[in-house]
């Protein structure tokens, strides 16, 4: 029962940070209709950029979030406008093989900048944790947690208090009819995608401190998002959310019942049962192109 | 394609297949017979995707898998079970089959972004698999294959031209693909997957062999590279970096066509030797892969051999004048056919609809609704926007699917048909917003539609003589034969109505459902539309007309039956349809009269 109660606490702990990261990626294809597979390699951008303000300053890296954010939220602009503009009308392959590049282009950068080793943000705090009884919170995992939820919180406030909040969703919803009550859908577009990246930015400092990364692991990453997307309806905020929850919890249930190194497996399997019994997602009721018969 | 065999660049595959041919005869350099071997098994590899991807229009991140599975299947037999490694070869090929089988399964009802994400998922499961069953795989580690016993002096010619002959064989298949029914088939479903369903075309089998025949030429290709390597290992072998090569080779090539896969791949492989020798590997190659990915998705979408010869095809017809503003008149050319029989008589329902729903959320676009199409009428289905018009045309077509309530049709219960099964029964429909497969030609548009489905239609000619003649007599009953070889997207909307027409007609349809035949085209072609349509009526094709036209409608259809908020409210004649309160409130208005009826002569 305890090992039961442990696996699910890490679980939820875990998925409340998964479902920061995922957050970015239903919103951008929510809007645009693109799957951002450059996604885990922003993550993993940013947790070397955290490392870097780390180690040259002593920054506290879920401090650092305070920059890694505007940070990412530049870059992301600057892409929109600079690449994924051009190929927001595309077809799907257009769109998927073009983020897809840019994040090989990104892995080769950061393996020329960082090295292709594994680096691991290491802070005074990294392998402490709460005794409560007998389950233990580790004390990483739970700030970090903490902090995901409290941008996931501004995130929300954002979309659902402010005018260019309330222009993404209603763009996601239904693009034609947000042009039609003065909604600039073009603008939008590039908002979501810079406020999609800038998640990523705040998504990838936690994971410095949870996780040891390299250039390579955005694979990761991207199959975690992806699986916590389709799994919750892709396109769906809460979807993502609760999503997450059920990865991270079946993550550390895998790990705890079959072993840990099936535990990658779980968003592939997810992805697998989802598509094959219920493709539009627990939470994607709207009727999707993308979904036959 | 066909255009290029007349050229003189038809040569160029005929010289390069020799030159390949006869290399190792003349240098015995094994740093070009390397490069050339991994050439050819991404050449391979490419021409497998082509099928699913340039064809069908699937795009698959997942390729390596199947590479992977073949590679395995060979080191794996040859090393437990024994054996030429060989001979293992085919049963790779079988094994990639298999898995690709198992992907197509679970791809049935997923298409654009998510089958995506499913060949990922595929691929990183696959490997995490060949990773994690040691005891079968001896893991990360890998595996060692038998040391070839030819002679050294014969270098590796037997890779060599075991992969030459795979290679042959794979853009032979292409070949032959490309001119039957399977690969119009696999072409029209790229072009619009539930349009194909609507004219006939099986697309579960269609999809799964395409699936199919990629997985068996990927096996095989994995298994003589991994003979070749002589040694696999899950994070070489399962790389998703292979699969961005097939890709890279593809599209860069030409997705869809015969000869440009195999460019890529002769393109592409050097590239990748450059980078691994200059450049050190690792993170050059993902710079270059990368970079020169981007470069082909924003600025060569199409890549090189539809490029160059779209050029070239466009240097040849400068100056002459295009079709598209060409006058559409002339009489009537009624072609000699007659619809197949139905099992019910004139005047009894040939189609019948009850108790129907369908709820989007909240909307309630068809909601308990009845009604039926009398054997030889010419009946209207009209209502205000919004009523469920086209919802039920999208039911009774198979395009969706009801929540509840029966369709009948000629005596059968088709609404758990798929499309293609209705279309096969004889139901033929257009849509509102036409929908023509717009890469391919208004000839090959009307060929395109299959009135059943028989394992040997797949390998029947796209094109047999009958049909291009009965398509072509089809075209000239519309007046659209001079645009045949025009694509279907350069013809304006009303001459797209036309082909649409012509294409359904192919099906030999018992009922043919219109959706606005007369939306949003000029009045001269209203008129000739009505007159089709009654000409073909005259010999035995029922039809179900959805028209905000009224003059159209009230003058052509009898029975005219009546939607308001999902639901038939009212049924009969013009006359009676047109002073009836409940009409007149839901729909037509109480200043309505009908001068004159035009699109009537």
């Amino acid at each position: 029962m305890t090992e039961f109660l442990q696996a699910l606490i890490l679980g939820l702990l875990i998925g409340g940070v998964y479902a920061l990261l995922a957050s970015g990626l239903t919103l951008i294809f929510g809007v645009m209709n693109v799957i951002n597979v450059a996604h885990g390699v922003f993550i993993i951008a940013a947790a070397f950029i955290t490392w870097s303000l780390w180690r040259a300053t002593g920054i506290d890296p879920l401090a650092s979030i305070l920059i890694t954010t505007p940070m990412m939220f530049a870059v992301g602009w600057v892409l929109y406008v600079t690449t994924v503009k051009r190929i927001a009308k595309a077809p799907p392959s257009s769109s998927v093989l073009l983020t897809f590049a840019l994040a090989l282009v990104i892995e080769g950068i950061l393996g020329i900048v960082w090295g292709n080793t594994s680096h691991a943000v290491r802070t005074a705090y990294f392998d402490q944790s709460f005794d409560l009884g007998s389950i233990f919170l580790p004390k990483a995992a739970f700030y970090g947690c903490l902090v995901a939820v409290a941008v996931l919180a501004a995130l929300y406030v954002f979309l659902n208090r402010t005018w260019t909040g309330r222009a993404i969703r209603a763009a996601a919803i239904n693009p034609q009819g947000a042009r039609l009550v003065g909604v600039n859908v073009a603008a939008v577009a590039a908002m979501t995608f810079a406020v999609g990246i800038a998640v990523t930015g705040a998504g990838g400092s936690i994971v410095s401190v949870l996780y040891p990364f390299l250039p390579g692991s955005h694979y990761v990453w991207i199959s975690r998002t992806l699986g916590i997307i389709v799994l919750g309806g892709m396109g769906s905020l809460p979807g993502a959310v609760v999503g997450a929850l059920i990865l991270g919890v079946g993550e550390t249930m895998t790990t705890t019942y079959i072993g840990p190194e099936w535990a990658t497996a779980v968003p592939f399997v997810l992805i697998f049962v989802v598509l094959l019994l219920r493709p539009q997602g627990l939470m994607g009721a709207r009727l999707r192109e993308d979904v036959a018969l | 394609m066909t255009r290029i065999f007349r050229s003189p660049w038809a040569l160029l595959p005929v010289v390069g297949g020799i030159v390949l041919f006869t290399f190792p005869f003349f240098s015995d350099d094994l740093f070009w017979q390397n490069m050339l071997i991994l050439s050819m098994v991404f050449a391979i590899g490419a021409v497998g995707l082509n099928i699913i991807t340039g064809f069908a229009g699937y795009v698959s991140l997942g390729q390596a898998a199947f590479l992977g599975v073949g590679a395995y299947t060979v080191g794996l037999g040859a090393l437990k079970i024994g054996g030429d490694p060989f001979l293992w070869v085919p049963v790779a090929g079988v094994a990639g089959g298999l898995i690709a089988m198992l992907m197509g399964l679970v791809a049935m009802r997923t298409r654009g972004h998510s089958f995506v994400i499913l060949t990922i998922a595929m691929l990183f499961l696959l490997q995490l698999i060949a990773i994690n069953w040691d005891s079968l795989t001896n893991g990360t580690q890998g595996i060692s294959l038998p040391i070839p016993t030819w002679d050294v002096a014969y270098q590796y010619w037997p890779f060599y031209y075991a992969l030459f002959a795979l290679l042959a064989l794979s853009v032979l298949l292409t070949w032959q693909i490309r001119r039957t029914k399977f690969g119009m088939g696999l072409i029209a479903m790229r072009e619009d997957e539930d349009k194909a369903s609507t004219v006939g075309v099986n697309t579960p089998v269609y999809k799964m062999l395409g699936f199919v025949l990629s997985g068996v030429l990927l096996g095989m290709a994995g298994g003589i590279y991994a003979y070749y390597l002589a040694f696999i290992d899950p994070r070489g072998m399962f790389s998703i970096l292979i699969s961005v090569q097939i890709i890279l080779c593809m599209l860069l090539g030409g997705r869809g066509t015969l000869w440009g896969p195999v460019l890529g791949a002769f393109l592409v492989e050097p590239l990748n030797e450059l980078a691994n020798q200059e450049g050190g590997g690792g993170n050059t190659r993902l710079l270059i892969f990368g970079g020169l990915m981007m470069l082909v998705v924003l600025f060569l979408p199409k890549g090189i051999i539809p490029t160059v010869s779209e050029r070239l095809l466009a240097r040849r017809q400068r100056g002459k004048a295009g079709l598209v503003g060409a006058r559409v008149d002339g009489p009537l050319v009624v072609p000699d056919r007659t619809p197949p029989a139905t099992s019910v008589k004139a005047g009894e329902p040939l189609l019948e609809v009850k108790g129907l729903k369908k709820h989007f959320g909240g909307v309630k676009a068809v909601d308990d609704c009845s009604f039926s199409v009398p054997q030889g009428s010419i009946t209207a289905l009209i209502g205000p926007n919004g009523s469920g018009k086209t919802t039920a045309f999208n039911l009774i077509g198979g395009t969706m699917r009801a929540d509840a309530g029966e369709v009948w049709f000629d005596g059968r219960r088709i609404d758990r048909m798929p499309a293609y099964r209705r279309a096969h029964l004889g139901l033929g429909r257009t849509f509102q917003i036409t929908r023509l497969f717009r890469e391919m030609s208004v000839l090959e548009n009307v060929v395109a539609p299959l009135r059943d489905f028989t394992p040997g239609q797949l390998n029947r000619r796209a094109f047999s003589g009958d049909e291009a003649d009965k398509a072509m007599e089809l075209l000239a009953f519309v007046g659209m034969e001079r645009f045949r070889d025009m694509k279907a997207g350069e013809l304006s909307y009303g001459q797209q109505k036309l082909v649409e027409l012509a294409q359904v007609l192919m099906l030999d349809p018992k009922l043919i459902m219109l959706d606005e035949p007369a939306g949003g085209i000029n009045p001269t072609l209203i008129e000739r539309m009505g007159e089709m349509i009654r000409t073909l009526n005259s010999q035995g094709t029922t039809f179900l007309i959805v028209e905000h036209n009224m003059p159209f409608v009230l003058g052509l259809c009898d029975p005219v039956l009546v939607l308001a908020q999902g639901r038939c409210i009212c049924e009969g004649t013009p006359d009676r349809v047109q002073s009836d309160p409940r009409v007149l409130d839901a729909y037509l208005g109480d200043d309505f009269t009908l001068d004159q009826p035009v699109g009537v002569s």
